[in-house]
């Protein structure tokens, strides 16, 4: 028998139906888990897939969607009776494959959930681990509705297996999934990871899905499958029922079929019947695969970002090279800071962001997977991992969520036997440098040499040009008078190869006053050039004033719309907010304005002294409010706008103060115990804290009581502060406590949280209970007065 | 499966009052610009049941697809020989909103994090309308009322198919995600 990868090659195949609507025919009673019937009732599951198998279809689904370590004791003893059940089916006919059925785990991953990335990919790993020995002709991942999970199990089907991987995700009727992908992501992200066939199943019927696969035909290149419900559920007299019956089912097929649906099958409420119709009525359709595609394309968990005449906007602003602050908040683990520069560019309107976090004196791996997380939570954009490091860039890419853009592999021996695999592997968008052994070619033509050896390495590895971002590098121009010009010419004799380029725009002007202007007339240049994409500043208004007047001049923005809505928003150089420049920095920090904070602070530190600023100023409007709402004169949002607008001011402060005058014995660590994944109430005490300038070791959520005794030792602080929101985790605050009080009698232990009081809180041994934010920072500046 | 528009639902203005600790009636312009900039990326789902119980036995309710033994659930199902089963969200894009919002201005996040949670709440309040129509039933009852276990919205949520309708996921601590997700169950009266 030809294997299924090859079979699709020559004719259309099918899927079966339903299996728990045919098994609940068969009298599974609901709410009963299905799989156990693979030992209990094997002969009616041999029976469900002969059902099908008769009916006509190719590949029957294994009865194992639900199986896995955390849910089955015995999941390898199902999974082999599940398979030995299909196997006995398929039997003696001819074209009969059996797809391992692989379900989603029912728990959503990091960072929104808690299932971390390497413990999803070991549960299907183990799932894997158990069907390759039985026998499967390929792999189904199905009813997936995110694509973290998605790309857990695809590694984990890719590391443990050789068999051919099938994908189908659950979309809504918006064509996303219900973590946010659209179907470019996802094909994206899939095709990068090299999966056979991949589509869509579950949850809509066929009329809706016929609305998205238009979708699917437009961007991909590998066999479409498309297994629709039976419509939408009703329940009718306790029953559930869909609401579209075999024959209408099968005519949505059929122009399914005709707009580049390519393996066809059903999913919830089909039975042998759907299947038997599907295929008499697709049969005479004249069979094709998708056409290959040649866009270039990187991806987030939400959309797919097109590289091609539209110029891309790359943000530079995570990299520590030349940045202070961003040292420090690396050195100090902040991510808040990195986190917020994240949003910050997305909010100036970059379409990637860069994320480099290579420091010599940290932990670049770790840091790098935390930022990859952490900054994929609060912003939708795709990320340009940015390592000279290949593990950590193995590391990144791989829990990265979406297909990334990958920076960098260069000329030399050593950068391509090291990334190109990875590429290779993880799937991902490649920036290539055209600096080799030899160093950076002064001429373009020496450039575009390197360029092409990259791409014909790539090619080995059977990574298309389409994926390759040549950078011809932009050396600062004060001194290489020629580098300008080179450049440019690089890119276009770059262009001719047939891969798009990218340029480091800012280091053309290094060295030089007034560095917008070089920096944006360069890049002005290079977009006449043809250049594709550019690491910049979006903070930058020349450059974003190239950008938009570019597109507006050649056709990209049509009515000037974007133009026009930039401009308007960029009039003129008026002060932000004048109204809150005339108040005072106190009236400021009371009132909660912050741009107002930020003014007056800059406006105070050309006359006063720093430390003088927090003391005079700060401290005492913080008191202001924090007296007021103690007294039920202001609301905590009040208090908060405060403490946020204290913040920013603080932030400027702390940068006048030599880091020897700075006071970072006044800290405390604070974290959400164990089991508890509430910290709203830990957070606003972080910030009141922090807003006092107090030095603040934030662990977070869920945390175990060794690491809270850890960093308290690591920082020789003597004060935590411990929160715990639900009565379930009151004992993990116990133990936390016992933990510190045994390692040291003089650590003070501050509690608070809904559902303590102070009887709970002596019960259990804490030194303080703070029964809201405020009470917190009281004892807190007891405690070091 | 009942789903509305987020500016559809009212969001109950006492139940936020309570969640942001100020006096009924209390708004200002950041509530109002949270409230406004939160219903943006709101997308209320809810799936439920109708199904029969037994609760022949003290303490012990029946919903047919899994026995509880709760005294306050018992008590609350008296008179009753159908409830309704649900599962509610508003969607993990709250969730992100949230963690966004948590980085970028603490009030904003304490804000919207209060209106989230009655918005949840109103949103349910709003589909109870919709399936209790000219039905007499008991107030709904949620896992973690009373001595109605967390564990139980394990059954109930495989019951409703919720990861695959809503997206709703539980954590070893069984704690949902999306973060403002309901489950509950509401007696019918006979």
């Amino acid at each position: 028998m030809k294997k299924i990868t090859e079979l699709i090659k020559d004719q259309r195949v099918y899927f079966d139906g339903g299996t728990g609507t045919v098994l609940q025919l068969m009298g599974l009673p609901a709410g009963q888990p299905p799989e156990l019937w693979n030992i209990e009732a094997s002969d009616k599951i041999i029976s469900l897939h002969n059902m099908y198998f008769d009916a006509g279809a190719n590949i029957v689904k294994t009865n194992t969607f639900g199986i896995n370590r955390t849910k089955f004791e015995n999941y390898e003893v199902l999974i082999r009776a599940g398979i030995e059940c299909a196997k006995t089916a398929a039997q003696g006919r001819e074209n009969a494959y059996v797809a391992f059925d692989m379900g989603p785990t029912g728990q959503l991953l990091e960072p929104l959930g808690q299932l971390g990335f390497e413990e999803a990919v070991s549960i299907f790993a183990d799932n894997v681990k158990a069907a390759e020995k039985c026998g499967a002709d390929l792999i189904l991942i199905e009813t997936m509705n995110d694509s973290l999970e998605t790309k857990a199990a695809v590694l984990a089907a890719k590391e443990n297996s050789t068999l051919p991987v099938f994908v189908t995700n659950v979309y809504d009727a918006g064509g996303k999934l219900m973590t946010g992908a659209d179907p470019a992501a996802m094909i994206a992200m899939l095709e990068g990871l090299h999966v056979d066939a991949l589509g869509m199943n579950c949850s809509l019927g066929p009329d809706i899905m016929l609305k998205i696969i238009g979708q699917f035909k437009k961007y991909c290149s590998v066999p479409i499958i498309v297994n629709p419900n039976a419509g939408l559920p009703e329940v009718k007299n306790g029953e559930t029922v869909y609401n579209i019956d075999a024959d209408a089912f099968a005519d949505y097929m059929r122009q399914i079929a005709e707009c580049g649906g390519t393996i066809l099958g059903g999913c919830c409420g089909t039975t042998p019947e759907f299947i038997r119709k599907t295929i008499e009525k697709t049969r005479d359709i004249t069979y094709s695969l998708p056409e290959k595609k040649s866009y270039t394309c990187v991806s987030s968990y939400t959309h797919a970002v097109f590289i091609d005449k539209d110029p891309i906007l790359i943000g530079e602003r995570i990299n520590p090279t030349g940045k202070k602050k961003l040292k420090e908040a690396l050195r100090s683990g902040d991510l808040n800071y990195i986190l917020n520069e994240g949003i910050r560019q997305t909010d100036a309107g970059v379409h990637i962001l860069d994320v480099n976090v290579g420091l010599p004196e940290i932990n670049e791996t770790e840091m790098m997977i935390r930022c990859v997380k952490e900054i994929q939570a609060v912003t939708d954009l795709p990320l340009q991992i940015d390592t000279t490091n290949f593990e950590t860039l193995e590391k990144a890419m791989r829990i990265y969520n979406g297909k990334p853009l990958v920076n960098s592999v260069n000329g030399t021996e050593e950068s391509m036997k090291n990334v190109l695999p990875l590429v290779q592997k993880y799937g991902g968008g490649l920036i290539a440098l055209t600096i080799d052994e030899k160093g950076i070619p002064e001429t373009a033509q020496g450039r575009a040499d390197i360029a092409g050896k990259i791409i014909e390495r790539a090619a080995e590895y059977g990574i298309d040009k389409k994926e390759i971002i040549v950078d011809p590098l932009a050396l600062t121009v004060s001194s290489n008078p020629e580098s300008a010009v080179v450049t440019l010419e690089s890119i276009r004799l770059i262009r001719r190869l047939g891969v798009k380029t990218s340029l480091g725009i800012s280091n053309i002007s290094f060295g030089l006053p007034q560095r917008d202007l070089i920096t944006s007339t360069f890049y002005a240049n290079a977009l006449q050039s043809g250049l594709n994409c550019a690491i910049m500043n979006p903070f930058s208004q020349a450059m974003m004033n190239v950008y938009y007047a570019y597109r507006a001049l050649n056709m990209l923005d049509m009515g000037c719309s974007d133009y026009i809505g930039y401009a308007m928003a960029n009039a003129g150089d008026s002060p932000k907010q004048p109204e809150q420049a005339e108040e005072s920095l106190h009236n400021c920090v009371v009132k909660g304005l912050k741009d107002g904070a930020v003014i007056q602070t800059e406006k105070l530190l050309t006359e006063t002294e720093p430390l003088e600023i927090i003391n005079n100023h700060i401290i005492p409007a913080l008191n202001e409010i924090g007296t007021a709402f103690e007294q039920k004169k202001a609301y905590l949002p009040q208090l908060l706008m405060s403490a946020d607008a204290a913040t920013a001011a603080f932030e400027i402060v702390k940068m006048h103060i030599p880091t020897d005058q700075t006071d970072s014995s006044k800290a405390v660590v604070l974290a959400t115990v164990k089991g508890d994944i509430h910290d709203i109430g830990k957070n606003i005490v972080k910030v009141l804290m922090e807003s006092y300038g107090f030095t603040v070791y934030d662990l977070g959520r869920d945390v175990p009581p060794e690491k809270i005794r850890d960093c308290a030792i690591e920082h020789s602080c003597k004060l935590v502060g411990l929160s715990a929101l639900m009565t379930t985790t009151v004992p993990s605050m116990a133990e936390t406590i016992k933990l510190l009080n045994e390692t040291d009698r003089s650590i003070k232990i501050m509690v608070g949280g809904a559902v303590l009081n102070q009887e709970y809180a002596d019960m259990i041994g804490a030194d303080f209970y703070g029964a809201d934010a405020m009470d917190s920072v009281r004892y807190a500046e007891k405690f070091y007065l | 499966m009942i789903t509305a528009e987020a500016a559809d639902v009212e969001i109950n203005r006492n139940e936020l009052a309570l969640r942001l600790g100020v006096n009924r009636g209390y708004d200002d312009e950041l509530i109002e610009k949270c409230r406004m900039s939160l219903l943006k990326v709101i997308d209320y789902k809810c799936a439920y049941i109708r199904t029969a119980i037994d609760i022949s036995e003290e303490n012990m309710v029946d919903l047919g697809f899994m026995r509880v033994d709760s005294r306050n659930l018992y008590n609350n199902l008296s008179g009753c020989s159908e409830a309704f089963v649900m599962a509610l969200t508003s969607g993990v894009a709250v969730d992100r909103y949230l963690a966004r919002l948590q980085i970028t201005s603490q009030a904003e996040h304490f804000v919207t994090d209060a209106l989230a949670s009655a918005a949840i709440d109103s949103f349910c309040d709003y589909a109870v309308k919709k399936m209790r129509e000219g039905l007499n039933c008991a107030p709904r009852f949620s896992p973690g009322y009373g001595d109605l276990s967390l564990r139980f919205q394990v059954p109930l949520l495989q019951r409703l198919n919720a990861h695959g309708l809503l997206g709703i996921t539980l954590s070893s601590s069984y704690l949902m995600t999306p973060m403002k997700s309901i489950t509950a169950i509401m007696g019918i009266r006979k």
